[in-house]
């Protein structure tokens, strides 16, 4: 099973969920796909930590060749190439390497480069699979580097826990595209409410199946009303509890704790139920 | 001399656009004939890279000069490979920054 982290705001959450349900879950892999900010491989004492780069392609004009006609300027949807000085000019950072201005050039002018724009790091920690991604700083886009993590894990049978980037934007869709469940991790305050609303909406377009647990749960009921009126099942409510906020915090696995081990446990058995065949 | 001023609405007397990249439309004065234009940007709404295609616009319309409050770092890239000068603009109204940089009464942006 593949199960994707997600709260649209940023601080929820997320990475605590996911983190602690691959460490209780058996068979797991735990991807860290917020390439913009990755925080999750902070829990994990990992020795050798594998580093592959992720490459995308860019246009390189040979000027030429090019005779100026201006159809790959036209054609880029991005803005990444220019027509400037009588020659095609090539913006790196804005190219979603789509390939396009390869293909509509007449006279063959274009060829495509790799560009370094990110890491994926990976290794096991006890028995989770880990792997994170991680976005060079100055790009526009981490989804390339997201494509490739997920890419890592697509036909595997062990039970994939995707700790999402926060918002709905191009790097949220990538990293739901596969899961078969959207867990998502809201806090009680108008700002977490607004926002799970935002990734609610998100979650129903793509039609996956969801469910929803509330973190640091007080007795605000802005969130629980929520989910009664969307009809969405609360599938935990981890409490604002300081020594549990503490452990997090200093980096370490809550689950680890008989505390606090239960409600995660809870949360796997709920998902298993919903998505086993 | 051509000079490019991004302006809000269109014309001589319109106030100049806080922004470059995504004014509104492009006022396009030539010191020889005393004649101004003004195009459409239809370049605003744009995900992103807005900078560069408006660059694009002006230096193709044979823009030397720009006058502009601020201009971004996408735009300033391209508009320094076409040795564009950029001045900064001192008043709301297109026709006076025109008459300001004629008396040499502009700042460059360097």
């Amino acid at each position: 099973m593949q199960v994707a982290v997600l709260s649209g705001k940023g601080g929820t959450g997320k990475t605590l969920l996911s983190v602690n349900l691959s460490y209780l879950a058996k068979n797991s892999i735990y991807v860290d796909c917020d390439v913009e900010e990755p925080n999750g491989l902070l829990y994990y004492d990992i020795p050798n930590i594998k580093e592959e780069i992720v490459y995308t392609k860019y246009p390189v004009v040979n000027h030429d060749q090019c005779i100026g006609c201006r159809k790959c300027t036209d054609f880029c949807q991005f803005n990444a190439l220019a027509f400037i000085l009588d020659k095609v000019r090539v913006f790196k950072e804005l190219c979603h390497s789509c390939g396009g201005c390869k293909l509509v050039c007449p006279v063959e002018a274009i060829e495509e480069k790799d560009k370094e724009i990110g890491l994926v790091k990976s290794g096991f920690y006890e028995s989770t699979e880990v792997y994170s991604g991680e976005m060079k700083p100055g790009e526009e886009s981490g989804v390339p580097i997201i494509k490739e993590l997920l890419k890592k894990v697509k036909n595997s049978n062990k039970n994939v826990f995707i700790d999402s980037p926060p918002g709905n934007g191009c790097s949220v869709m990538e990293s739901i595209s596969d899961a078969d469940y959207c867990l998502l991790v809201a806090e009680p305050s108008i700002f977490g409410l607004h926002n799970l609303n935002m990734v609610y909406n998100l979650v129903n377009k793509f039609n996956k199946k969801s469910g929803l647990v509330i973190n640091k749960s007080t007795d605000n009921n802005l969130i629980r009303e929520f989910a009664k009126e969307h009809n969405i099942k609360i599938l935990a409510e981890i409490p604002m509890d300081l020594e549990l906020g503490k452990i997090n915090s200093d980096g370490n696995i809550v689950a680890k704790d008989n505390r606090y081990k239960n409600i995660f446990e809870d949360i796997i058995a709920q998902i298993s139920e919903v998505i086993s065949p | 001399m051509i000079i490019a001023i991004p302006t809000k609405t269109s014309g001589e007397k319109s106030f100049v656009s806080e922004n470059f990249g995504r004014c509104n439309f492009f006022y396009i004065y030539d010191t020889e004939t005393k004649l101004g234009k003004v195009y459409t940007n239809v370049y605003k709404d744009g995900q992103g890279g807005v900078g560069i295609k408006s660059s694009e616009f002006i230096i193709n319309k044979g823009a030397k000069i720009l006058i502009t409050p601020r201009v971004g770092e996408k735009s300033l890239g391209v508009l320094r490979t076409a040795n564009i000068k950029i001045f900064e603009c001192t008043n709301e109204i297109v026709k006076s920054n025109i008459e300001s940089y004629l008396n040499n009464e502009l700042l460059e942006i360097i």
